[in-house]
């Protein structure tokens, strides 16, 4: 049973990987984008004429904010592709489960965003000359990376809900925008009001942020951030849970 | 079981749209059974719910003694489903179209299972090659291909000639015979008047409704027979029964005097007979 169902989430991560790599177009958009809008924040964050201004102390959470971007974006239209090609219905007509069809896609993006998240990582690293220790920045890599992945689960969920590509497209503001304001990337969410707190709680980018905070400052490490490490794990074991239940089998 | 299919009083509504208004029939095990309507009559909606990809709103449904939507992982480990259009993916060659879809079975050597497919869809050529690149009979055959991977019981084929032309028509339905002699169960649906004459049972559907349900030479009993007898410059026509004794009983008021100069008889086709049926809304 555990077996054919790893057979088949196999089958479907195989499936994806593969056409991925073989759409050439996609993926080199998909790695150069990165790389172009990291340089962008870079003349961005450098063009800003003040003294108390540390460019370093923003790169690394706009850097994150631009992962959970692309990463969201990237995988938010997979099963409305599916679903229009009417491959999601022979799928579940041929024995493919939920889960399975969730976890085989989001194995082969997560390669892909393994790479994006390196690309902007090191990218930053190089451009606003983070001076950090190596094990600093591995804890840093650790959470780019899983913010990645909780934003590839947030896109198949989302694309759960839409029928059409056209459909899709509400739903890129809808979590994106509340992100930038509310997750603390910009402002520190104690400045924000209680129920604006709460509305942050369900973007992944604040889970991603109170780790990354802590971490940065002089010293810090992933030990300071507490409780909050588990809020990034916790959130995206929620979001598949979700993604799975909500994918419909039946019309 | 000798039915491999039972549907009693089966009803879908998709909002205030009524696709099936109490549909009872049963399929036999190893027949091809035929479901007979222009677009809209409710055949994909039967198939889907058949395969559990679409809940009734009423009524109850057994295929192969399984529910399809309490039990559609057991079921579909012996049903193959062939949907309307071909839903493959495109960017990918037919070797790995059957090879993914396969893949959902398991299988002592499902590389020489894949090859065999190939094999019978007859693309060994093209085998590499991306789907996109493949005509639209191509894409139906590959399609076929991927429902048959596991040998299943009971195959579900959704107006699976539609778009291939004459050759290739006759080409599927030597693989559904040889499919069914072997045992398979084939329930298809289709608007062709001469794939309804293949089948062994056909239900003919309307808005939703089986308007009949019986063999193709069951229906053709129900059709009627014109017949024309030339007597001198006189033509005589009548609509008979298609029986033997109902011509015996019209001729016999003629007899054969030696004005009758020709006697006529065009019998109905299943053509007429199924659009009767149909404009009828199958009263008798």
């Amino acid at each position: 049973m555990i077996a054919d169902r790893i057979r088949r989430t196999r089958a479907v991560g195989g499936r994806v990987m593969v056409q991925l790599v073989r759409d050439h177009r996609f993926l080199a958009l998909a790695l150069l984008v990165p790389v172009a809008v990291v340089y962008l924040l870079h003349v961005f964050l450098g063009s800003v004429n003040s003294p108390f201004f540390d460019p370093a102390r923003f790169a690394v959470p706009l850097g994150a904010f631009i992962v959970h971007f692309l990463t969201y974006v990237l995988t938010a239209i997979v099963l409305v592709r599916e679903r229009t090609g009417e491959t999601l219905p022979r799928m579940f007509a041929c024995g493919y489960r939920q889960g399975e069809i969730i976890t085989g896609y989001l194995t082969a993006y997560t390669a892909l965003a393994s790479v994006q998240s390196l690309i902007v990582l090191a990218e930053l690293a190089w451009l606003f000359e983070l001076d950090y220790p190596w094990t600093k920045f591995l804890s840093i890599a650790l959470v780019i990376w899983l913010l990645a992945v909780i934003s590839m689960s947030l896109g198949i969920l989302v694309s759960n809900f839409a029928r059409t590509e056209g459909q899709v497209l509400p739903f890129v503001p809808a979590v994106i925008i509340p992100s930038i304001f509310l997750s603390g990337v910009v402002i520190p969410p104690e400045n924000l009001p209680a129920w604006a707190r709460v509305l942050g709680w369900f973007t992944p980018l604040f889970h991603a942020d109170a780790v990354l905070v802590p971490l940065l400052k002089s010293g810090g490490s992933m030990a300071d951030a507490g409780w909050s490490l588990a809020g990034l794990p916790c959130y995206g074991v929620a979001v598949l849970a979700l993604a799975s239940l909500t994918l419909r089998e039946r019309d | 079981m000798a039915e491999a299919v039972t549907v009693e009083g089966l009803e879908k509504r998709y909002g205030r749209v009524e696709a099936l208004r109490g549909i009872s029939l049963s399929v036999k095990r190893g027949e091809i059974f035929g479901l007979l309507g222009a677009n809209g009559a409710g055949k994909t909606t039967l198939i889907r719910i058949l395969v559990g990809l679409a809940r009734p709103t009423a009524g109850s449904v057994s295929v192969l003694g399984f529910d399809p939507n309490r039990e559609a992982a057991a079921l579909r480990r012996q049903v193959g489903f062939m949907p309307q259009s071909p839903a493959l993916y495109l960017d990918l060659s037919t070797r790995a179209n059957v090879a993914f879809f396969g893949a959902a079975h398991p299988h002592e050597n499902s590389g020489r299972r894949v090859e065999e497919i190939i094999d019978f869809v007859a693309l060994r050529e093209r085998a590499h090659d991306p789907v996109h690149t493949l005509s639209g009979g191509m894409k139906q055959r590959v399609s076929l291909g991927c429902a048959l991977f596991h040998k299943p019981a009971l195959l579900l084929l959704d107006e699976p000639t539609a778009g291939v032309d004459p050759p290739l028509r006759e080409i599927f339905w030597k693989h559904f015979r040889d499919l069914a002699a072997s045992g398979a169960t084939i329930v298809v649906s289709t608007h062709q008047l001469d794939e309804a004459l293949a089948c062994d049972r056909l239900a003919v559907m309307r808005d939703g409704a089986v308007l009949a349900c019986d063999s193709p030479a069951g229906l053709l009993r129900r059709g009627r027979t014109t017949v024309r007898v030339k007597c001198g410059d006189a033509i005589e026509e009548a609509r008979i029964e298609s029986t033997p004794e109902a011509l015996a009983a019209h001729l016999k008021h003629a007899g054969l005097s030696p004005e009758v100069a020709s006697v006529e008889l065009v019998a109905d086709t299943l053509e007429t007979i199924v659009l009767d049926l149909v404009r009828r809304g199958g009263a008798p």
